[in-house]
């Protein structure tokens, strides 16, 4: 049945969610983005809103009730566009869940998820070297005995200094390529890690931003994450092993989509507040001749939103009911990003001196937009898969 | 902040039914209508032949009630989506040669007064489609779009009207015309106006796109009819809105068609064009605007999905008809003219369709009343 509409409960969770973000975010959004690197203390009482949530709708697994509501991701997508209406910044320094997590869960195995499953772990990919081409990483794995040796600068690490492990990506062999590619568990305190510093940015600045240096750091064996201990000589496993790990992507860029579509109507929402304390009134479907500028502005940028929210809805859709969904991830990602961002912008812009003013939080939504059409896979990465899809390109044919 | 009520979960499948009625119309537009699209479009109709294949497919008799001769299967809003997708998909003036007669007959059946039902409905049972000519696009480019550029004057049981509709479908062809005025409250109502009614005249118009139907322009100057011409009988009043914002999602489920049909061509185009010793979509400057393509027409498509299942969850679906509407304006015309310049010159000339599609495209965001749901 064509149905791309959300069940009453699922409408009840994003209520109690909104609710949440706006009485335990939104109060302390602005200290949070003034104290930057001071974790939160307030955070615990939204992680308890969202398991009482998940209690309540039996949702968050895979059991008959989950899926006839329509399935975990699209629950995970929905609740977490409340928070991030609230603040994405703190959503993503809630304590407890971190991008490690995600690839723990998809990649882990049986002994690995009960060991890990529940502690904060943060991801480690990028280098000052190597951003989107994570295949060209160059921190080393070797086995030596019983333990891996871990060399190398991780940039970036989101949670990096707050969380209890990372998931880190590292190569076997440099000259080998993706093939030898893996990623690895460690574990906060081990000797030889450190977190070097943490990053000042333009937004989302609740959430800590670390450097990450491993120097000989040693871990046990059974901390590889997937994958085999050797590099395979089988190109077609070689090829499995990598896609599997970028897999953790096809289930984690529905979410991060997830978070510029509630920045967007937070930014949507704001600014039409602003402008009703001066007499502003929609007027959804009128003609040019007959909406102002701003009701035509408004009306566009909400029709970009929607149009954003349902794509994502559809990839989540498509993970819970078990379908390759890693062309519609990327298209959602795609869309919900550059509209995140352009939203908030042309919102402080409508908004004008108020906009840009920090009396309001107009500017910080459009500050913490940018990195929604950067981290996860930037705009031109998801535009790249798409298109690879789309033209039934390699990509050697299509770089 | 619950919008609309519904315990169904969230779900994109086509139904048995739907998928069986989309693989024989879309088969139908990729195989009856493509070809026909420059052939009509030089004729500034559809061929007779053609035309009876149109009518064979008995969409219109589907709708109509069995106490009027059809089939009376209510069709809901989704399907309604899905067909005018399909149809498109072979051709913009062609699927409307369909769709505006069958939103025609919708409005008829759904408001009609008895006597007009009796009058109207059993000739579409019967086949005949363009016997009504409606009359909803304004030629005064100010008008409201939820008003007519036609004003109404009552006076006892007469009504006098003036100004002009324009973009009527086959007029030439039709007995009588449902056309939308106004009065001067501003309730925006329908009337049934006979061709050969003193104070109107009919003019064929020529437009830059959808030349395979012919279209006309009819002016009304002080144009007297009586108050049981009114759609639903004198004392009836239509939800004017709802009909716009309805026809709006139709008009939006026919752009889709069209850009899916872009966006089928370029693919096999860009793949096997070559520049520079490899194929153009090597490129990201190429591949980019394809994939967006993708992107903005697999989007349009979940708004046609998702207003029309609000209206047939019977929620108030106005916000999300304008927002789709929109949508497929902007990003139906932006696909259009990315088409043509994927194909560079060859493009801009008449051996491919995308300068047809460019034209017929710039249609959607403007016309009112093509295709209901």
């Amino acid at each position: 049945m064509i149905h791309p509409l959300l069940p009453n409960q699922l409408q009840k969770t994003q209520e109690t969610m909104r609710m949440a973000a706006e009485f335990i975010l939104r109060p302390i959004s602005r200290k949070y983005d003034k104290a930057e690197h001071e974790p939160p203390l307030e955070m615990e009482q939204l992680n308890q809103a969202a398991a009482a949530q998940k209690k309540e709708t039996g949702m968050g697994d895979d059991s008959v009730k989950s899926m006839d509501l329509g399935g975990r991701s699209l629950w995970a997508v929905i609740s977490l566009e409340q928070m991030c209406w609230g603040d994405v910044g703190l959503f993503l320094a809630r304590p407890g869940t971190g991008l490690g997590n995600a690839a723990i869960m998809a990649v882990g195995d049986k002994d690995q998820k009960a060991v890990w499953g529940k502690r904060w772990a943060a991801m480690a990919i990028t280098e000052p070297g190597a951003g989107s081409d994570s295949k060209n990483i160059s921190t080393t794995a070797v086995l030596e005995g019983d333990e891996w040796v871990l060399n190398g600068e991780k940039i970036y690490v989101t949670d990096g200094d707050r969380c209890d492990c990372v998931v880190v990506w590292a190569t076997l062999n440099k000259g080998m390529g993706k093939t030898a590619i893996r990623s690895f568990i460690v574990e906060k305190g081990t000797p030889g890690f450190t977190v070097a510093r943490l990053e000042k940015k333009l937004g989302i600045r609740a959430s800590d931003t670390a450097t990450l240096i491993f120097d000989n750091c040693r871990i046990p064996r059974e901390n590889l994450l997937g994958g085999k201990e050797e590099i395979e000589t089988d190109i077609n496993a070689a090829k499995k092993s990598f896609g599997g790990a970028m897999q953790t992507f096809d289930n984690t860029r529905p979410m991060v989509a997830g978070m510029a579509i509630g920045l967007g109507q937070a930014a949507l929402d704001m600014t039409r507040a602003l402008l009703s304390e001066e007499g502003y009134e929609d007027n959804f479907g009128g003609s040019m001749h007959t909406q102002t500028a701003i009701q035509s502005e408004l009306e566009m940028l909400e029709a970009e939103l929607e149009a954003a929210r349902l794509l994502v809805y559809k990839s989540a859709w498509m993970m819970d009911n078990k379908m390759p969904n890693s062309k519609e991830a990327s298209m959602g990602k795609a869309k919900a990003g550059r509209i995140g961002n352009r939203i908030s912008l042309k919102c402080v812009e409508i908004c004008s001196m108020q906009g840009f003013s920090e009396d309001h939080l107009l500017e910080k939504f459009s500050r913490d937009s940018k990195i929604l059409d950067i981290f996860e896979g930037t705009q031109q990465i998801q535009q790249l898969i798409v298109a690879r899809q789309v033209l039934g390109k390699s990509s050697s044919e299509l770089k | 902040m619950q919008d609309y009520k519904t315990e169904h979960p969230f779900d994109i499948t086509l139904s048995e039914e739907q998928q069986m009625t989309w693989d024989m119309l879309r088969k139908f537009a990729e195989t009856e209508m493509r070809p026909q699209a420059r052939k009509a479009e030089s004729d500034g109709r559809p061929s007779p032949e053609l035309l009876e294949k149109i009518k064979a497919l008995d969409l219109i008799p589907l709708i109509v009630p069995e106490a009027y001769g059809g089939m009376g299967l209510e069709q809901d809003s989704v399907s309604n989506s899905l067909t005018l997708e399909a149809l498109a998909y072979g051709d913009l003036s062609l699927a409307m040669s369909v769709s505006v007669p069958l939103l025609t007959a919708q409005i008829i059946a759904e408001h009609g007064s008895e006597e007009q039902k009796s009058q109207l409905l059993p000739e579409f049972a019967a086949g005949s489609i363009f016997h009504v000519g409606l009359g909803i696009n304004n030629a005064a480019l100010s008008t409201d779009p939820y008003q007519s550029s036609v004003l109404l004057k009552e006076s006892g049981e007469d009504i006098i009207l003036n100004g002009a509709k324009t973009g009527i479908a086959f007029a030439e062809e039709a007995n009588s015309f449902l056309i939308s005025a106004s009065n001067e409250s501003g309730e925006c109502n329908l009337y049934f106006v006979s061709k050969d009614q003193e104070g109107i005249e009919l003019e064929s118009k020529e437009f830059m796109g959808l030349k395979g139907a012919p279209f006309s322009q009819i002016t009304f100057t002080n144009c007297k009819i009586n108050a049981s011409q009114k759609l639903g009988g004198h004392n009836y009043s239509i939800d004017f809105q709802a009909l716009i914002d309805s026809s709006r999602i139709g008009m939006s489920a026919l752009a889709l068609g069209v850009c899916q049909a872009v966006l089928d061509y370029v693919i096999p185009y860009t793949n096997e064009r070559v520049a520079f010793d490899e194929p153009i979509s090597n490129r990201q400057s190429v591949a980019f605007l394809v994939a967006d393509m993708a992107i903005e027409t697999e989007a349009l498509r979940l708004m046609v999905y998702k207003a029309a299942a609000l209206k047939d969850l019977d929620e108030d679906f106005h916000k999300h008809a304008s927002l789709t509407y929109r949508f497929a304006s902007h990003h139906g015309m932006k696909i259009g003219t990315d088409g043509v310049q994927l194909l560079g010159g060859h493009g801009f000339t008449h051996e491919h369709p995308v300068e047809l599609w460019y034209r017929n495209l710039r249609a959607i965001g403007i016309f009112e009343g093509g295709a209901g749901v």
